[in-house]
């Protein structure tokens, strides 16, 4: 495939700095409805300071926090598209070139194997040099090629979970599962309110790209009567904006059911995305 | 609101109360996992000769500071949190952190007139208030090393003040 290779380069750097310094509309929105909810007066502070933040951090073109995330690639592919080594090149050259424009926090361990584990090889000082999550890659119906970046924070990535659960033939035994597991994880993840990514499959693998899919094409403006229903159980536990209580522990569900496998188990995965989360961002190539 | 310039006298903690929302202005320094528990080190040693720190009626705001900026990181974190009382017995006012932290540490806060804020994770916001930045101890620790920091109305809300705590009966 012949691609533009400069081209490529620079939708995907200007895709990785919005995605890391940007608020989506229907964020911005959220957080206004829940300052306007919010009756504690140190959580109602927590979530206008917040989306000061994103206001300042959208207009700087800087990062909305400084652990800027780890790149996240999830790549939908349209009929007459085709996807070659130069152009997955030229998309992690894009990332590397967003992160040291962005600045992102050099984070990329140095090292062999065991040096990446216990951190003795030191520190990368290029923020370019942090690799990239493996790309996802979905096929749709539209002829075009769309490139999502998602930046994962590390709080939510300790808070987070993927794990089994016997249905029992109830749906309410599964969020009944999800819920006590979310309530632990916003309450210990210390940014909060948190937005909860959820993925259910047959297998672990699988489970988390539905969840990454639940992040990529969540809207906290479309949400379904399941969606609503965990946000709500969840807004109850008074964890509140870091923790320091209210009614606003969650500000959305994202969930996105898979293919399922005949037994009496379901493998869901869950990322409590933290308050500035979910990051994301795309661009047709 | 209550403006707080650094140095911070044991008369201004005194007036402060769990739910007090702060600005904070001054040098600051800051310091995490990695430096604090050398910081403890030569308070033990009762040697900073070799080094431009005082840590009376001081604040330390537990973060990196990277190219990206600055953030809390939790502050209930073995290293970080252990650090508190000694730092606390030291001189330092306001130790500024995010996440809850222990009866203990609460108690030892209390003992040595300091007092734990909570700071949100709003890097774009701080950067915007921050003047200016150095390395005064440890640069081999790179962006987890002991930084001073020049601010101007850092956002805060005391989380921990004599004894109680924010998070007290949730």
């Amino acid at each position: 495939m012949m691609v533009n290779k400069l081209d490529i380069i620079e939708k995907v750097k200007e895709c990785v700095i919005i995605a890391g310094s940007a608020f989506s509309d229907d964020k911005k929105e959220i957080y206004g409805k829940a300052i306007e909810k919010e009756t504690n007066a140190s959580a109602k502070w927590m979530l206008e300071t917040t989306l000061k933040n994103a206001l300042v951090a959208e207009k700087n073109r800087s990062p909305l926090c400084d652990d800027s995330g780890i790149p996240h690639l999830f790549l939908e592919v349209g009929p007459g598209k085709n996807i070659d080594g130069e152009l997955l090149k030229a998309i992690h050259e894009g990332v590397a070139e967003g992160l040291r424009a962005l600045p992102g926090r050099p984070m990329a361990i140095k090292g062999n194997d065991i040096q990446r584990i216990d951190q003795s090889g030191g520190l990368d000082i290029d923020p370019g040099a942090l690799l990239p999550s493996p790309v996802l890659i979905k096929p749709i119906k539209e002829d075009i090629l769309r490139l999502h970046v998602l930046m994962h924070g590390g709080g939510p990535e300790i808070r987070g979970k993927t794990f089994r659960v016997f249905h029992k033939h109830k749906v309410s035994v599964v969020t009944d599962e999800i819920i006590e597991w979310a309530v632990e994880a916003a309450g210990k993840l210390g940014c909060s309110p948190v937005t909860l990514a959820l993925g259910i499959g047959r297998s672990h693998f699988e489970a988390t790209s539905l969840m990454m899919e639940a992040m990529i094409f969540g809207n906290h403006n479309i949400q379904s009567k399941l969606e609503k229903e965990i946000t709500e159980k969840l807004n109850k536990s008074n964890v509140g904006p870091l923790g320091l209580g209210g009614n606003t522990t969650a500000l959305s569900t994202f969930l996105k059911i898979g293919p399922q496998r005949a037994s009496g188990v379901r493998i869901v995965s869950m990322r409590p995305c933290c308050g500035i989360e979910p990051r994301k961002a795309n661009v047709i190539l | 609101m209550i403006k707080i310039v650094t140095p911070i006298t044991k008369e201004l903690i005194n007036q402060l109360s769990v739910g007090d929302m702060i600005t904070i202005s001054g040098f600051i320094y800051t310091g995490r996992d990695a430096v604090l528990p050398k910081i403890v080190d030569l308070i033990k040693l009762g040697d900073f000769s070799k080094y431009d720190i005082n840590l009376k009626g001081s604040v330390i705001f537990h973060t990196a500071v990277s190219p990206a900026g600055v953030g809390p990181t939790s502050s209930n974190k073995f290293e970080i949190e252990s650090s508190i009382p000694e730092l606390s017995k030291a001189g330092v006012k306001i130790h500024l952190g995010k996440g809850e932290l222990s009866q203990e540490t609460i108690a030892a806060l209390n003992k040595y007139n300091s007092v734990y804020a909570i700071i949100p994770p709003v890097t774009a916001l701080l950067n915007s208030k921050t003047l200016s930045r150095k390395v005064v101890a440890f640069p081999e620790f790179g962006m987890e090393a002991y930084h001073l920091l020049e601010i101007k109305d850092y956002p805060a809300i005391i989380a921990a003040a004599h004894g109680k705590s924010i998070y007290d009966g949730k």
